[in-house]
């Protein structure tokens, strides 16, 4: 297996990189020190496994999976920390892979052996039974092989436009691969859909207002839709009560 | 009603000794009865009869207190609510209206049964003379009682202390991620392997020990050092730190375990989570008695507001400043959206020689 090691600690993805390359039987594609990097390269060299330290600053260990299982080919991930009571308890409890350091021998191999592609679902039971913040910050769109994050608090509305999502956000519009659906469940705190391909910030509307046929319009504080986006019907009751 | 078991019940942090408990209200007869015989010394004269005049004193002054206990026994759940000041002031009031009250019923009784000429004073006169008794004796009461709730006070603030000083110990993260380090420096580079045993060595030994009371500013200084050195190995280039602490003199005492665990808490909150990583300020400086330390670090965005286990390491540094200097030294804490800094003042003392 081609493994892509990740953690903050130089020492650390030493160590696992040693231990990796003494046992033989697997590969070290390459070695990230933060969630940002791990994603880059990722997309890059496309590991079987990510081993993946929880605590990073950035993007936690629990983000970057995040991001990672939204990808179109999904590595596995085995997380990696030094002490952590409570996620330890939900790993156990999701059967999720970890090691803990110091590493030992065996423990790696084992948790290679049960790494698993992470699904949100799964992840988002963990952070909810760690305390660990699982929500992602940032939606990651890929590029060719340009891997941007764009901030969450950035984000106007996210558009469904055939088979991608554009996200038009403070500094421009980018296309990402997460299905409006997936988006609309993740950022519903945030979010509220107003159309079948429309996800709109609850903090960028400002008004609603009715067209002289009878639709309802948002109208956005700034950015790309200045003549205000159709509501459609059966959302309006919905929109109404999240902006009142 | 709700709250009279919980007060009832031997709380130590109450003010005020439990009046509806038959052990106290033993204690305040025991005590009335003394304030009568020594009020019958006080006015007995050749001419008297010292028995009949201590009989007499004594039924006036053990009603007195038995009522006044009922009144404590009563009202003490309310007035322990209302913090410590206003629960001695409200109890001292009350009680001194309710021996003014039962001092003019005392006299109207004795009045009514006048063949017995129990008080042989006039009205003004004696409810005078027992008004200024009975708030001196209450005075006495609050007082003792006020210092003794200070006392039973500073015994669970150092109890609290000592426990908390145990919890402040070294954090597991941190001891599990040096392990992990040196685990991988006994390969690439044994003899820094080495001393980063030596170094956590030192620094358990300093731990372990448990927070003694007071240590110099020098020592104090080294276990810190010490325990930057073994972060720097695992962080590398994103830690620095600064000392600019050349003006303290390094004879003054500190008390211990307090430099170092307010740089563990600026590298694990701050640092840490830098993905660049930053600088640590620890300066200091004498200005005439007090001394200065302030312990300063950069911060993620958003990351000040989330930090559960800092308050608790923050809390028992404060309780142990206050236990050593009371109100003579302050813990201060800065928080600003990319910016966490604390400031310790307290006053150079030295050991004696």
């Amino acid at each position: 297996m081609n493994i892509l090691i990740v953690d903050d600690e130089e020492p650390a993805r030493a160590r696992l990189r040693q231990m990796i390359e003494d046992a033989g039987e697997h590969v070290v594609v390459g070695e990230a020190g933060n969630g940002l990097e791990a994603l880059e390269l990722a997309a890059k060299l496309e590991p079987d496994v990510v081993l993946l330290d929880i605590r990073m600053p950035g993007l936690s260990g629990i983000e970057t999976a995040n991001h990672l299982s939204t990808a179109a080919s999904a590595p596995a991930v085995v997380f990696t920390t030094a002490y952590d009571e409570y996620a330890i308890e939900a790993f156990e409890a999701q059967a999720v892979g970890y090691i803990l350091k110091p590493v030992r021998r065996e423990r790696l191999a084992q948790g290679l052996r049960q790494a698993a592609r992470m699904s949100t679902g799964v992840l988002a039971e963990v952070a909810r039974q760690s305390g660990l913040r699982a929500e992602r910050r940032h939606v990651c769109s890929r590029f060719q092989d340009e891997l941007k994050l764009i901030p969450v608090e950035d984000i106007a509305v996210f558009h469904a436009d055939q088979k991608y999502v554009s996200v038009h956000h403070d500094k421009g519009t980018d296309l990402i691969d997460d299905s409006l659906k997936a988006l609309e469940e993740e950022f519903s705190d945030a979010f509220v859909r107003i159309h079948r391909s429309f996800l709109v910030a609850v903090r960028e509307i400002r008004s609603l207002r009715k067209t002289e046929d009878g639709q309802v319009l948002v109208m956005l504080r700034s950015g790309d839709f200045e003549e205000g986006l159709v509501v459609s019907r059966r959302h309006v009751a919905t929109v109404r009560r999240r902006i009142a | 009603m709700a709250s009279v078991p919980e007060a009832r019940s031997d709380n130590p942090q109450a003010f005020l000794p439990d009046f509806c408990a038959a052990g106290t209200i033993l204690v305040v007869l025991l005590v009335a009865e003394l304030v009568a015989i020594v009020l019958a010394l006080a006015s007995y004269t050749l001419a008297g009869t010292f028995l009949v005049e201590l009989a007499n004193i004594s039924m006036y002054v053990l009603w007195l207190a038995l009522l006044g206990a009922a009144l404590l026994c009563r009202i003490r759940p309310w007035v322990e609510r209302r913090g410590k000041t206003q629960a001695f002031i409200l109890s001292f009031v009350l009680l001194v209206v309710l021996y003014l009250v039962l001092a003019e019923a005392a006299w109207q009784l004795s009045r009514y049964f006048d063949a017995l000429s129990l008080i042989t004073d006039s009205h003004a006169r004696f409810l005078l003379r027992s008004f200024a008794v009975s708030t001196i004796v209450i005075a006495l009461a609050m007082r003792y009682m006020y210092v003794s709730s200070e006392w039973r006070r500073s015994i669970l603030l150092e109890a609290q202390a000592r426990i908390s000083a145990l919890q402040a110990l070294i954090r597991p993260h941190f001891l599990f991620n040096s392990m992990n380090t040196i685990a991988s420096l006994t390969r690439s580079d044994p003899q820094r392997a080495e001393e980063a045993v030596e170094d956590l060595a030192d620094l358990l030994r300093a731990n372990l020990g448990g927070p003694k009371d007071r240590t110099t500013l020098k020592e104090e200084l080294e276990v810190a050092a010490i325990y930057q050195r073994i972060e720097k190995l695992r962080l590398g280039e994103r830690l620095n730190v600064r000392w600019n602490v050349q003006e303290l003199p390094m004879r003054a005492l500190i008390p211990s375990l307090t430099i170092q665990p307010l740089l563990e808490n600026a590298i694990y909150h701050g640092i840490e989570l830098l993905p660049d990583g930053g600088e640590v300020t620890v300066s200091g400086r004498r200005a005439g008695d007090q001394l200065h330390i302030e312990i300063a670090n950069p911060v993620a965005a958003g990351e000040t507001r989330r930090t559960p286990g800092n308050k608790m390491a923050m809390s028992n540094i404060r309780q142990r400043f206050e236990l050593a200097y009371g109100a003579r030294a302050t813990v201060n804490v800065d928080v600003s959206d990319s910016h966490y800094s604390v400031q310790l003042r307290f006053p150079f003392e030295e050991r004696m020689p």
